[in-house]
């Protein structure tokens, strides 16, 4: 019988290339693919937003969150999706759809949407200047701080913006998860709208 | 003066003359400075003539400094990047910039066209409509063509614009509109506050009309406060200073357009730059500051070349030291006409005479007048000798009824000043008259927005600076910003006054709409034939319609018909005003979405697997899907097509169906939830179990269709269509949310997550055992026909697999996570190589489900119900569902309906093709025996024919009958037979077995 591997691949694989783009010198805006994780979705059952809730507190050990915002714990990341639901976002299967299942068995639905996103990091100075010919969300400091959430479309597309924690150096870092058959799509109009900035670009396996 | 720039004066100006920049107009060289616009450069260099006119191909000059030119438009660069109808007033020089004139044949001096001037008397407003009446069919094919030649604005570069475009948003506290007096005082109040302010000038230079007036503001010359000025601004962080960016419109909740013209100003973008970039703005207020316009008076030969806006002329000698003529002459009926007197003279030019239209004039004036040795006539400019070499001799009709007679090569012209009320009546607001200044002012505004300075009707600069920064310091106060702004910036106000003259009598032309060639006799002439509202003038005498949208001439063109009419300038009224302010660049609103990014594509999880294998994709919806798989020597789609159906069918093969949308129908109430979308019962499915299942519309018409698998007790597993996937979704939340708020479900779009394949054919278990763990039972007992579950893969992954069949063979649908479908199409060539495993396309896909009669799209058409499809058996009587009782509508359930049936060609040679009509046989076609139509045809390999599904009134009654088949489209005329929609396997032994 043949052997059959099962290589897992990135939908931006092959469009992803890392290597200056655009204008050249000190690129003004970084895009990095992160890589392999897991995401899932969390909507409570009708009436069990409360349940939903504590079970979060009790496993997570933070509340999850009920307005637009992100809220790191220890190994994940737990990202606002809409009124009584949630995103957990992780690395290396410690919050995957299996070992949430219990944890949400008599409060939430889960969803696995691990393959159905591609996440893109966007820093630099230019990364507000890129992402304002992307999207309608005002990303002015203090208007979008660290921690916030907005579901909205990019290009077209429905994406989940949200601002990660500040890089070294205080630089923000924003954080976009596209639907996976949209994403070499919107890779290519990152790509065209930030040429003028010049754009390193670069995959991850460790979220930012 | 400069040699090679004759009207160049030796001092002044802002421009540099360390940059001198070599261009060309119409073929011949020319030096300029950086700092110029095109038009003071030609000013410079003493061309007058630029221009033909649209219909009487009259010569013409440049009218004005600004955007508001009617005249002055050129075709700037060459080849692709050739853009009609530019500016010259507002194109900047560059070096090597190469512009050709207008509207003109042979060339600029000896036009051919100019002999429409001698037929004039029959071009007169509505010729147009008058006269090529008739034939009808000539219009498209002869007429219009011919006077698109002659008329035209300039000629289309004709090939792709090679350059990018970018479109952004951007947010602000403050949004201000100009950067005169007005709009830097609302700045500085503003900024101060710490405000997010953004201000946006048309210019690339900030001042407005600072840059050419001057003046005196907080005791130091305008020049100094304007630096000193733009220097805080820079300081404060969260203001932003947009040179070269027009806000254009205003739109709903506080959005505003802009369009920033980043690299006009070069030969070509930088590499990776983008020519323009149209702005949404965000504002929570936003102060206009747009300054106003000065507007002409009508007269004889008042589109002369060397006949110029009093304040465009100050501006070309004060601003950019090029004198528009070396004898000048000044037709004012105000005080601020006069100010070009100064300016001229101030320039060492000549002054001919002074003819205001004022009763009154100042001592001050007239001692001006006793120490430049000019006269001051109190009268009009009734007519203008010259030609297309400029103006030579003016004549003037004095007040009293005497002529007189003035010699000058230029004339300036000053009527008064009108507001810039475009951005403030783009809600359909209508300006409100102020007879004080004889103009429109802004009457309110779009929510969050004033106006403040000249375009709020303050015409003196200390008025301006008061208002612009009172505005500033409101408008972030209302924005939550404090207090902070500091002091107003001080300067005395001019003295005003104005006599409202807008037509003066004569022999000649005399233009009001000088881009579109419209005259004051053409009104008048609109107003004899009854079209008085002034709606009705603009389209009749197409007024104020150019590219310039009248910023020149409407309201002189509305002040003349209220004249003819007798009655007063506000009683008649202002047409719409609407966006933009200035024309906007397609390009700039198409941004990055052409040619292959017109929109977002979305490719499936084996798209570049199939791509390897050299598959031929077509779009559907914003998909690219793999149509078919060519292969080396098949001479055409049909040979390929036919290949993979056979193959198929005779062995086994596969197909991507990721597109159909999925969606997790999770909660204890998913199984009622569906029982109210689908006609049929999904609460009873057993886990493990899939259905068919179809939905209705709430007006009894079919949706939608699909599979949905029973995974868990509280969990569905539901497919859409390919083109209704988000519809479906939608449709799914609101009847979720709104309908059935009561029910314990939870929806999430899953179609992202699954790479979904279609095995189908006789080996397809054969196929399935080399890829599946072999502790999974596929036998037709352990795996039966509409089975569901998940099952492992050989390798260590876990997939999903659906017993279900679209092309009527044996079949399965397998799923796994996404990033594994591209293993997925690897592992199935590996896994069904000794079967022969033909990957298959949409095309073969269609051919089966053809051959299977299955509907799809072509009857899915939003018009057909359960039973006209077949499927009426399907609807349950013992529940309640969307679409039930409205599905029993008189109409719906009539006999004669038109319903899905097989068609086959009696000459078996021949092709069908979908469209084509259904009518009787030996009935003449028509809408009155019209009995349906072709939806789906294909070459069935499997009968070796064409067939097709039709829907026919009656059809299913009329098995065995010949009809006709008529194509009107393609000019085709046939028999066929109809027949049962089932050409293969009707009793479906294959999809079980």
């Amino acid at each position: 019988m043949a052997e059959f591997s099962w290589e897992a691949r990135s939908p931006l694989e092959r469009a992803l290339v890392s290597e200056p783009y655009g204008v050249q010198g000190e690129a003004g805006v970084a895009l990095t693919e992160i890589r392999n994780f897991d995401l899932v979705q969390v909507m409570a059952r009708r009436g069990k937003a409360s349940e939903m809730a504590t079970a979060a507190k009790g496993h997570f050990g933070v509340a999850a969150p009920e307005t637009p915002k992100a809220v790191r714990t220890a190994d994940a990341t737990l990202i606002w999706s809409g009124p009584d639901q949630f995103f957990v976002l992780s690395k290396g299967g410690r919050q995957s759809v299996k070992s949430l299942v219990p944890i949400f068995a008599a409060s939430a639905s889960l969803s696995d949407q691990s393959h159905a996103r591609v996440l893109i990091s966007i820093s630099g100075d230019k990364a507000r200047a890129l992402l304002a010919k992307l999207s309608s969300i005002d990303l002015y400091p203090a208007a979008f701080p660290v921690g916030a959430v907005a579901a909205t479309s990019m290009d077209h597309t429905s994406v989940t913006l949200w601002r990660g924690n500040d890089a070294p150096g205080g630089r923000a870092v924003f954080n976009v998860l596209v639907f996976a058959t949209f994403a070499e799509s919107l890779w290519q109009t990152m790509l065209d709208s930030g040429a003028e900035y010049g754009i390193e670009i670069g995959h991850s396996e460790e979220l930012a | 003066m400069t040699s090679s720039q004759s009207n160049r004066l030796d001092t002044g100006g802002l421009i540099d003359r360390s940059q001198p920049l070599n261009f060309r107009f119409d073929g011949k060289t020319f030096s300029g400075f950086q700092g110029d616009t095109l038009a003071s450069a030609l000013v410079a260099n003493g061309v007058k003539l630029v221009g033909r006119s649209f219909k009487y191909h009259r010569p013409r000059g440049i009218l004005t400094a600004g955007s508001e030119e009617p005249n002055a438009l050129v075709e700037l660069r060459t080849g692709a990047r050739r853009e009609p109808n530019t500016k010259a007033t507002t194109a900047e020089l560059y070096e090597g910039l190469d512009a050709a004139s207008q509207n003109r044949w042979p060339s600029l001096a000896f036009d051919v066209m100019s002999v429409n001037q001698l037929f004039a008397p029959i071009f007169v407003a509505g010729f147009y409509y008058k006269t090529f009446m008739w034939p009808a069919k000539f219009w498209e094919a002869i007429y219009e063509p011919a006077i698109r030649r002659a008329a035209g604005l300039g000629r289309a570069a004709g090939v792709a614009d090679p350059d990018h475009y970018d479109k952004a948003w951007a947010h602000c506290d403050v949004l201000i509109a100009g950067s005169g007096p007005s709009g830097l005082a609302a700045a500085v109040a503003a900024g101060r506050t710490g405000a997010r302010v953004i201000l946006c000038e048309e210019d690339f230079a900030l001042g407005g009309r600072l840059l050419s007036d001057g003046g005196t503001i907080d005791g130091m010359p305008a020049a100094d406060w304007l630096s000193r000025t733009q220097a805080e601004l820079a300081a404060m962080p969260d203001v932003r200073i947009m040179t070269r960016t027009t806000l254009f419109g205003v739109y709903d909740g506080g959005t505003y357009g802009a369009v920033e013209r980043i690299n006009d100003h070069l030969p070509s973008p930088p590499e990776h730059q983008v020519r323009q970039r149209l702005w949404r703005i965000v504002a929570k207020r936003c102060v206009v500051a747009a300054g106003a316009l000065e507007r002409p008076i009508v007269f004889a030969g008042n589109d002369t070349p060397g006949v110029m806006m009093a304040s465009a002329m100050r501006t070309y000698i004060a601003r950019y030291a090029a004198a528009p003529a070396r004898r000048v002459a000044l037709f004012t009926n105000n005080e601020d006409g006069w100010r070009t007197v100064g300016a001229a003279l101030g320039a060492g030019l000549q002054v001919a005479a002074v003819i205001d239209a004022r009763a009154e004039i100042s001592a001050e004036h007239r001692s001006l007048a006793s120490k430049g040795g000019f006269p001051v006539l109190h009268g009009s400019v009734s007519g203008i000798d010259g030609g297309k070499n400029g103006v030579r001799k003016i004549s003037v009709s004095l007040t009293g009824g005497a002529r007189a007679e003035v010699e000058a090569d230029g004339l300036a012209v000053s009527g008064g000043w009108n507001p810039a009320v475009g951005l403030t009546s783009y809600h359909r607001g209508r300006p409100k008259w102020r007879d004080d200044i004889a103009a429109f002012v802004p009457d309110g505004a779009p929510p969050g927005m004033v106006a403040a300075g000249a375009a709020n009707g303050a015409f003196g600069l200390g008025a301006c600076l008061r208002e612009g920064f009172a505005a500033g310091a409101a408008a972030a106060r209302d924005a939550g910003h404090g207090s902070g702004s500091g002091a107003t910036p001080v300067a005395d106000d001019e003295a005003f006054s104005l006599a409202p003259l807008w037509h003066v009598a004569g022999k000649g032309k005399a233009f009001v709409d000088q881009q579109h060639d419209v005259t004051a006799s053409d009104i008048e002439l609109a107003q004899r034939e009854g079209f008085e509202s002034v709606e009705h003038l603009k389209r009749y005498t197409t007024l104020g319609m150019a590219t310039d949208q009248g910023k020149t001439s409407n309201v002189a063109g509305l002040a003349i018909m209220a004249a003819v009419n007798g009655k007063s300038i506000p009683e008649t009224g202002t047409t719409i005003y609407r966006p933009p302010y200035v024309p906007v660049a397609i390009g700039a609103f198409a941004g990055h979405h052409r040619d292959e990014n017109f929109h977002a594509t979305r490719l499936t999880p084996s798209h570049h697997w199939a791509a390897e294998q050299g598959a031929i994709f077509v779009d559907t919806g914003l998909w690219k899907r793999a149509q078919w798989y060519p292969r080396t020597g098949e001479k055409d789609w049909l040979e390929s097509v036919t290949r993979e159906v056979k193959a198929v069918r005779g062995g086994v093969g596969f197909c991507d169906v990721s597109t159909l949308g999925k969606i997790d129908v999770h909660g204890a109430d998913a199984g009622a939830f569906l029982d109210r979308v689908y006609i049929n019962t999904f609460s009873n499915l057993a886990v493990g179990k899939a259905r068919y299942g179809l939905m209705l519309r709430e007006d009894g018409i079919v949706y939608d269709d699909g599979t949905t698998s029973r995974l868990a007790e509280d969990h569905y597993f539901l497919t859409t269509t390919t083109a209704k996937a988000g519809l479906v979704m939608q449709h799914l939340e609101f009847c979720r949310q709104v309908l059935f708020p009561e029910l314990d479900v939870q929806l999430t779009s899953v179609s992202d997550q699954w790479a979904q394949f279609s095995i189908a054919g006789p080996r397809t278990r054969d196929l399935l055992k080399e890829i599946v763990d072999p502790s999974e039972d596929l036998s037709n007992e352990g795996f039966p026909f509409m089975g569901a579950r998940e099952v492992a893969l050989r390798g260590g992954i876990r997939a999903r697999l659906f017993r279900i069949s679209f092309s009527g063979e044996m079949a399965f649908e397998i799923s796994v996570p996404a990033r594994y479908g591209e293993a997925m199409a690897r592992n199935l060539m590996i896994a069904g190589k000794p079967f022969g495993v033909t990957p298959y396309g949409t095309e073969a896909l269609g051919v089966m489900r053809i051959e299977k009669g299955h509907v799809a799209g072509p009857e899915l058409s939003g018009t057909t119900t359960a039973a006209d499809l077949g499927l009426g058996k399907m609807m349950s009587t013992k529940k309640d569902f969307i679409g039930r009782v409205m599905a029993g509508r008189e109409a719906l359930v009539a006999a004669d309906r038109q319903v899905v049936v097989g068609i086959k060609p009696i000459d078996k040679a021949r092709r069908l093709r979908s469209g084509a009509h259904i009518i009787p046989k030996g009935e003449t076609p028509g809408p009155d025996n019209d009995q349906g139509y072709v939806t789906s045809v294909c070459f069935s390999p499997t009968s070796d024919q064409w067939i097709g599904l039709a829907l026919v009134e009656r059809g299913r009654e009329r098995i065995g009958e010949i009809v006709h088949a008529h194509d009107p489209l393609r000019g085709e005329d046939y028999d066929v037979e109809i027949c049962n929609p089932v050409f293969y396997d009707p009793d479906g032994g294959r999809q079980r077995g």
